[in-house]
């Protein structure tokens, strides 16, 4: 099989990069620590350490991120389990059953079963990638500018779908993000928009944005609260589960994954989502559901194989289609933007080597991550002690300093500040930061293909209805747009005729 | 990007809106219109397109700075048609100390941007680092510089020797 011969060259170059490899298990051990801090998420981590990618060769910088992004993913069950603070927002399906074990003596035994299962789910989301991706890359080679235009659509749609508790306030974030990504060289007649004569904003950067948006914003609310400490871990005792209690949960575990990568495919649903799907199915298939919310270790196993195999799924639309799966897909396209790589089938076909040897690391980063992971559950403790009042300003430290080094920019760093302040308001007052990144890269994507397939038609709009793959994409656009406002719109009324009195549904 | 499943799990205000959310609503659609129009009357200014057949350089953002206004009027008709409700009884809410801390917080980090032409990355970061730490609450005459001369140093020393990229001198000592 030809991927296979790929990726056995991906190993063999890996092999001989050791620096790579270094790098990989360093990205993997701080996405552990990021993401097992609450208040620290994957995204941010990524986001922080982005531009120390700049001066790196591109596998071994590639492979950090990827190390931070599936160490973060993880991380976040350290906490839930142990003290029933999710470190990420997948991590709070896993407090559920989670931290009910802790009190009942069996941390250790939780927190092994969670670093097993988050190897699994993962690992098998990753073969999953390395052989759907060229099938999905080789259909993507047939796109032209319409259906370029369809997909980037498609990407935006569902902004409507990450908005959150207010889909008017998601729209209104994803339109003043598609405004600023129109600040900049027109794509057609190469005239600058809204610049105000700064050359610096010719090409608006959005890795600042990026970083001021979610790395930033989050320091900056740690400024209203600095007495915030975590308390102590409980003590661990045995942390690899019995194989004779494994094994009964390995059904859970495959299900939980299968799970986790669809839902990872889709763009916008994420590791959370999958976790919370995951732990659904468990309970469901489960022949003693009882169990469940009160210390069940099928429930911690499904929610980490659940939210791991995502990782697999949002890196397969964003490295063959450019679309981002999640958050932290969006903030890693930066970074391969940062290596002069530009994801989509493209990439694939020019750059083959170097995507199979970046599959082969990633399959590492998980076996990294299942070693260091149990390797650093007994000295957790301490780490978790650390105080807010050095981490946010180390945090705070590393975001201007990154967003500098990115291009030796005083600017940039204007741009990064402006954002995290955005940021922060809009955290405040509940406009999720998500779709303004999905704009940003969408948006220059959306309309310049789409310019350039009126020119190609000679000016008719026909290449909107005529060309099938395109017809298809926009139809699922629209459900996708449509669809979230329409169920909330149903389950307004029920609840109107219900109660009796307006429903607090998409209130504003 | 996934958020909560629709179906909202936001604050038990039943159908009512605290105020300060009425008021941070209608203060951020009001600017966000009023950025919105400034940006469809700059489109007066931009040159028609060198092809026929394109729409021009101000068709996609007369379209988002269209829909952002109708979307932020929608959502002060909804916050205006919303009643209001007590504050949430959550979460504590933030003391105008921490409001403050988070402005100087801001401030500081602008100050060390202006800083940083001038003085440089060293005495910048330093002083910025110190700042926030003792927001935070870390004063100690000891630690306090210790720390922030410590991280300072180590982040110098990843991004100039390992990373190869320069900071920044400052024009005094340029």
């Amino acid at each position: 099989m030809h991927e296979f011969d790929l990726l056995m060259n991906g190993f063999a170059m890996l092999a001989a990069n050791p620096l790579a490899l270094f790098l990989a298990l360093v990205g993997v051990t701080l996405g552990i620590i990021i993401g097992a801090l609450p208040g620290l998420t994957a995204t941010m981590g990524v986001a922080i350490l982005l531009p120390f990618t700049f001066g790196m060769d591109p596998v071994s910088g590639l492979l950090m991120i990827s190390g931070v992004f599936f160490g973060g993913v993880y991380g976040g069950s350290v906490t839930a389990i142990l003290l029933r603070i999710p470190g990420t927002p997948a991590a709070a399906a896993t407090a559920m059953d989670g931290f009910e074990l802790t009190r009942k003596g069996m941390a250790g035994v939780a927190l092994g079963t969670a670093t097993l299962s988050s190897f699994l789910g993962g690992t098998a989301s990753i073969i999953v990638l390395i052989f759907l991706a060229p099938v999905l890359a080789g259909f993507a080679l047939k796109f032209s500018a319409s259906e370029s235009f369809a997909l980037a659509v498609f990407g935006l749609s569902i902004i409507a779908s990450i908005s959150g508790r207010s889909v008017i306030k998601g729209l209104i974030a994803g339109f003043l993000g598609l405004l600023i990504a129109t600040v900049g060289m027109d794509p057609m007649d190469g005239f600058p928009r809204f610049t105000g004569g700064y050359t610096e904003l010719f090409n608006v950067p959005f890795i600042p944005v990026m970083i001021g948006l979610f790395a930033a914003a989050e320091a900056f609310k740690s400024l209203e609260d600095p007495k915030v400490r975590l308390g102590m871990a409980a003590a661990l005792g045995r942390i690899i589960p019995e194989w004779a209690t494994y094994r009964r949960m390995l059904g859970t575990v495959g299900r939980s994954t299968g799970l986790g990568v669809v839902i990872g495919i889709i763009p916008g649903a994420g590791a959370d989502i999958a976790a919370y799907v995951a732990y659904n199915e468990a309970k469901r298939f489960s022949k003693t559901p009882e169990n469940f919310g009160k210390g069940e270790l099928a429930g911690v196993a499904a929610c980490e194989a659940g939210a791991n195999g995502c990782t697999g799924g949002a890196l397969l639309t964003m490295l063959t289609l450019g679309i981002p799966g999640d958050a932290v897909t969006a903030v890693m396209l930066g970074a391969l933007t940062l290596q002069g790589l530009q994801p989509g089938p493209l990439l694939f076909k020019e750059h083959a080597d170097l995507v199979f040897t970046l599959f082969a690391g990633m399959l590492f980063c998980y076996v990294g991550m299942l070693v260091i992971g149990l390797g650093l559950l007994r000295v957790m403790g301490r780490v978790l002690q650390m105080p807010k009042s050095v981490l946010t300003p180390v945090i705070l430290v590393l975001c201007v300093v990154g967003t500098y080094a990115i291009n030796n920019s005083l600017f940039d760093i204007g741009i990064m500040l402006a954002a995290g302040i955005a940021g922060y308001f809009m955290q405040k007052w509940d406009f999720p930061a998500s779709p303004v990144v999905l704009a940003l890269i969408m948006g220059p994507m959306a309309e310049a293909n789409f310019r350039r397939a009126l020119s190609l038609s000679g000016g008719s709009y026909d290449f909107l209805y005529t060309r099938p793959i395109t017809v298809v994409l926009l139809t699922i656009a629209i459900l996708t747009l449509f669809l979230p406002l329409v169920k909330r719109w149903r389950s307004h009324r029920a609840e109107t005729r219900q109660t009796g009195a307006a429903s607090s549904l998409n209130q504003a | 990007m996934s958020n909560a499943p629709a179906g909202g799990e936001g604050p038990g205000f039943g159908n009512a809106m605290p105020l300060t959310t009425k008021i941070a609503n209608l203060v951020i659609s009001v600017v966000l219109i009023a950025i919105a129009a400034s940006a469809i009357a700059a489109t007066g200014d931009f040159p028609k397109s060198m092809l026929a057949a394109d729409v021009g350089a101000a068709r996609f953002p007369i379209i988002h700075a269209g829909a952002l206004i109708v979307l932020c009027l929608i959502l002060i008709a909804n916050t205006l048609r919303t009643p209001t409700a007590p504050a949430a009884t959550g979460e504590a809410p933030v003391g105008i100390a921490g409001y403050a801390g988070v402005a100087l917080g801001m401030l500081a980090t602008a100050g060390c941007i202006v800083a940083m032409e001038y003085v440089g990355y060293g005495v910048a970061t330093a002083v910025y680092m110190a700042v926030i730490m003792a927001l935070m609450g870390q004063r100690s005459p000891v630690w306090n510089p210790v720390l922030a001369v410590g991280v300072t140093a180590i982040v110098y020393g990843v991004f100039h020797y390992a990373l190869q990229v320069p900071l920044p001198v400052g024009s005094l000592f340029e």
